[in-house]
């Protein structure tokens, strides 16, 4: 029982679920997933936890984290074979750079309205961009 | 695809004395983790008992596997692994002979699965099971019920006085058993900690009267507190408590909708966050109470 349960646990990955976040815990799930995968954190053919391996690291349902999964299957992320478990699938480049794309849309989005608010002008906007893209290129070493 | 439930509980009712149990209306699937929470005096052990047919409802129907009590008894109790609220004949075996007698009821019953649970418990093996610590024996009779390779356990406070390192390490051992995914645990606890890590379901049992059979995820994001800049008048939707303060805190059992409903009325959200188990099992009994179910 002891080794089953080993096995079938498949790669350990640092998720992470809020309840102070309004989004449902299984879009929690399947966005950081999907975030792992696309940065290529989790390769394709990486072995995930089992439904219930995940579940209980995260200590929630069963039913939450094999919705995450349908969905992450659905989107092509994910595949799951009968026996076999669940593994990261081989992503087509076009699907990658789309998705890799997203968020970085989406987090650009919200700055930019929550600078609206802050009524910053889109001068002031652009400035505060520069000066953040300029300080983590100090802080990663990256050379413009 | 509807699989065929493994407890089927219709209109079960039962009473002793001036104490009244039901109606229970509940259906288990495979393949999930179910929690029976209340105080004690609820029902919890009754409801356990009805079901290994230790005690036989008043009214309505009880059925496992598809299977009822007494004409599938042997066939269903196969497939059945129990931890009693209390273990009754063990006292004067050890673990060793306990394994060989129990073991002797169940076809699919695990030798291995058995020596690494007890192995952890420390025990001598010829040590008799009424000479062993309260804590010990739950876990003992725990390892039991696990290693019958049964589908489904019904485990009646499994952890009750098991020390908390213990009581971790049986919640994992829970979740072993539960890997094959097509395995079924009920167990009945007042710890909402163990709700929260380990069951798929919560079955809330107060005062005999069964409260309702929800899935544990949805009832914490659907249960939420919203902060607001100031006290909402009248009744908004969903709105289940107000706390008056700086800033008011309201309880919503349907927070999107609330939420909207604030905004129109010009009061902001200045926060929203979930609630504990225990304070949404307080409120589905204050709902109870107001509705004047007795």
């Amino acid at each position: 029982m002891k080794n089953e349960g080993n096995e079938a646990a498949g790669t350990r990955v640092p998720i992470r679920l809020s309840m102070d976040d309004p989004q449902p815990m299984y879009r929690q799930i399947e966005s950081q997933l999907r975030d792992f995968i696309l940065s290529g954190q989790l390769p394709p053919g990486t072995k995930l936890p089992s439904v219930r391996a995940l579940a209980k690291d995260l200590a929630c349902s069963v039913i939450t984290t094999r919705r995450a999964y349908q969905d992450l299957e659905g989107a092509g992320f994910i595949r799951t074979r009968q026996g076999m478990g669940t593994v990261v699938a081989e992503l087509a480049q076009d699907t990658l750079s789309r998705h890799r794309r997203e968020p970085v849309e989406e987090a650009f989005g919200h700055a930019v309205q929550a600078g609206r608010r802050a009524g910053f002008s889109e001068g002031e906007l652009r400035a505060v961009f520069e000066e953040t893209l300029e300080k983590s290129r100090q802080e990663q070493g990256v050379k413009p | 695809m509807t699989e065929q439930p493994v407890i089927s509980l219709k209109d079960v009712r039962k009473s002793y004395g001036s104490f009244e149990l039901g109606p229970v209306d509940l259906e288990v699937e495979p393949g999930y983790v179910v929690a029976v929470v209340g105080p004690n005096g609820s029902g919890k052990s009754t409801l356990f008992r009805m079901l290994m047919n230790l005690a036989r409802p008043d009214e309505g129907e009880v059925s496992l596997f598809g299977g009822t009590y007494p004409e599938d008894e042997v066939e269903i109790k196969q497939r059945v692994g129990y931890v009693p609220e209390r273990s009754v004949g063990h006292d004067e075996m050890g673990a060793t002979a306990l394994g060989e007698f129990v073991s002797r009821w169940y076809p699919t019953w695990e030798q291995e699965t058995y020596e690494d649970l007890v192995s952890r418990l420390r025990v001598e093996p010829g040590k008799r099971f009424g000479k062993l610590s309260g804590g010990i024996q739950r876990r003992l009779a725990f390892a039991l019920a696990a290693a019958t390779g049964a589908e489904l356990l019904l485990l009646d406070e499994p952890t009750a006085g098991v020390d908390p390192f213990a009581r971790r390490e049986m919640l994992g051992d829970i979740s072993e058993f539960m890997q094959t995914g097509d395995r079924t645990v009920v167990f009945a606890t007042h710890v909402m900690e163990e709700v929260r890590r380990i069951a798929d379901y919560v079955a809330f049992l107060v005062d005999g009267d069964f409260l309702g059979f929800y899935e544990k995820d949805a009832l914490l994001e659907r249960w939420r507190a919203l902060w607001t800049d100031r006290e909402p008048d009248g009744d908004a939707p969903g709105v289940v408590e107000i706390e008056a303060g700086h800033p008011t805190r309201v309880i919503s059992d349907d927070p999107e909708v609330t939420e909207q409903a604030l905004s129109r009325d010009g009061i902001r959200v200045v926060r929203s966050g979930p609630l504990d188990l225990e304070e949404v099992l307080s409120h589905l009994m204050r709902r109870r109470n107001e509705s004047g179910v007795s």
